[in-house]
């Protein structure tokens, strides 16, 4: 099972990946602890998605990464 | 039978005899009442666009007993037809999806207000704009276009001071004003009679005392009868000249008015200067704030000509917003919450261009005057409170109070040395006091708990409608 992530400290230009395998890119924070404003970069299951920006939800993320 | 499990009926507020029933003060289905017929129609106000200045920022502030967000959007640029700032906004603080409130802070700047309990997510302009498992659980089918933030029906930034109702078939907030707004005008406008040149200083203070609302709203529509109970705070000097609690001398050579507006319920005592006398002096205990006044006065005269001979005294804007424009400047809102409690938030005012020296002492002054900590407020808490208390009991509440004074002695078109004033008006230079304003609040009250709609309460337009016709 992967580390809970903390949204609170997800910071623009990191990276996160979703629960469906998605990835994207944090764009801002407003820092509610749900949610993170994020642009895709890749999505297994839906790439008409890809270059778009979303609010993604916080239990949705599974990782981070440091750009 | 006395009526205690009764709702409100016409005969609580005789207006002929002078008299009110205590049941309107103590009365829990008439509070009930209340919620519906006034606070769910009245305009009321939710506090100053100074506390918003940038795009995100809210202030969350009440309306009858909702609590309520005033918020700046986000939109920039043309396209809403604005400048640099977003548009301003009222919403219920509430969530659509289970009513848990959004914001949980006084105030702030935000991207977004998300709902800690489901993650429903609102942008300032209130549109829902996150909801967790969109695609999953709702399988794409929200119309998140219907789940935004419930938003007043009509909103009004009227010289910085927003006001709200929740009521769509509400007049405009200009007409609901009607002329009172150049009395309004005496606590929004810089002190040297620049259109709405004031900012609100400092926080904002809460606090809750237990009393029905209507006490201190009846208090501060100009009841200068309760003046006996602030002779202590008198005595002890806390004015700003250090004698007195305000800065008094224009009561020496100025008619002192109550002025009321019978069709709009709102009500305020003004001070009219001779013609060609100069506004006495104040501010004594600072040379810096004593000059910026007399400066700004001497400009007030020169923007305003003869109406700036109006000094303002406190006032009550119907029906739970008291104005008291000059010393201290504050508006109060007396939130209900219950038949026997009422909290007070109250914003305080200074000019924004007003130097830091002025504002400091001012500062000062003011806390030492209003608010909970307040020596001129205390003294009114403390009668509000056991004047309540003391009214709850089966016996008491079969006596009514008496608003006799002064009862059939109003002006209308009162002028004096060629000044006209706006309002029917009491003149209690020689009388010293009168209950006339107080009679005008509950007037407009009884109206509110009697009518069913606004066609009714607005009885300005028909007589406006009649004059067409006899025109016609």
């Amino acid at each position: 099972m992967s580390e809970l992530v903390n949204t609170r400290l997800l910071t623009p230009g990191m990276q996160i990946v979703l629960v469906d395998g998605a990835i994207a890119e944090v764009v801002s924070n407003p820092l509610d602890g749900v949610w993170v404003f994020a642009r895709y970069l890749s999505s297994p299951t839906d790439p008409s998605v890809v270059g778009s920006e979303e609010m993604i939800f916080a239990q949705d993320i599974v990782e981070a990464r440091e750009p | 039978m006395t009526g205690a499990k009764q709702g409100y009926r016409p005969g609580l507020v005789d207006l002929g005899k002078g008299q009110i029933s205590r049941e309107i003060f103590v009365n829990e289905e008439i509070y009930a009442q209340e919620q519906e017929r006034l606070f769910a129609r009245a305009w009321l106000f939710v506090g100053h666009d100074s506390q918003i200045p940038n795009p995100g920022d809210f202030f969350v502030s009440g309306m009858g007993e909702e609590s309520v967000i005033l918020c700046r959007d986000r939109a920039t640029g043309q396209a809403r037809g604005l400048k640099a700032h977003g548009a301003i906004h009222v919403f219920l603080n509430s969530c659509r999806h289970r009513g848990m409130k959004v914001c949980r802070y006084d105030e702030g700047n935000t991207a977004v207000f998300t709902c800690p309990y489901h993650g429903w997510s609102y942008g300032a302009d209130g549109r829902l704009a996150g909801v967790p498992y969109f695609r999953e659980a709702y399988h794409s089918g929200l119309d998140r276009s219907q789940w935004g933030l419930v938003e007043v029906a009509q909103l009004c930034n009227y010289k910085g001071a927003v006001f709200a109702t929740w009521d769509p078939a509400a007049p405009p907030f200009a007409e609901y004003l009607g002329d009172f707004a150049r009395y309004l005008d005496l606590t929004l406008d810089s002190w040297d009679g620049g259109e709405g040149g004031i900012e609100v200083l400092g926080g904002i203070q809460k606090w809750l005392i237990p009393c029905n609302w209507k006490f201190p709203a009846e208090n501060f529509c100009g009841d200068s009868y309760h003046n006996i109970s602030h002779r202590s705070v008198d005595l002890a000097g806390i004015g700003p000249s250090g004698s007195g609690r305000r800065d008094m001398r224009e009561r020496e050579m100025a008619r002192r008015l109550q002025v009321s507006f019978y069709e709009r319920g709102h009500q305020t005592g003004i001070y009219v200067m001779p013609q060609g006398e100069p506004t006495p002096p104040a501010y004594g205990h600072s040379p810096i704030v004593s000059e910026y006044f007399a400066h700004c006065e001497d400009q007030r005269r020169r923007r305003h000509g003869e109406w700036a001979r109006v000094i303002g005294s406190p006032g009550e804007l119907f029906p739970n917003t008291a104005l008291h424009p000059r010393q201290p400047r504050t508006i109060a809102v007396w939130h209900p919450r219950g038949a026997h409690r009422t909290e007070v938030w109250r914003w305080y005012f200074v000019d924004k261009a007003a130097p830091p020296e002025v504002k400091d002492f001012l500062r000062d002054y003011y806390i030492r005057y209003s608010g909970p900590a307040g020596m001129t407020e205390q003294d009114d808490m403390e009668n509000w409170n056991y004047a309540h208390a003391a009214s709850r009991g089966v016996i008491a509440r079969r006596h009514p109070y008496s608003y006799e004074q002064g009862l059939g002695y109003e002006t209308e078109n009162y002028q004096w040395q060629g000044l006209r004033i706006p309002g029917t008006v009491m003149d209690i230079t020689e009388a010293k006091s009168s209950e006339h304003n107080l009679r005008n609040l509950y007037r407009r009250w009884a109206e509110f708990m009697a009518a069913d709609s606004w066609d009714e309460l607005a009885t300005w337009r028909r007589a406006d409608q009649s004059v067409v016709r006899a025109a016609e």
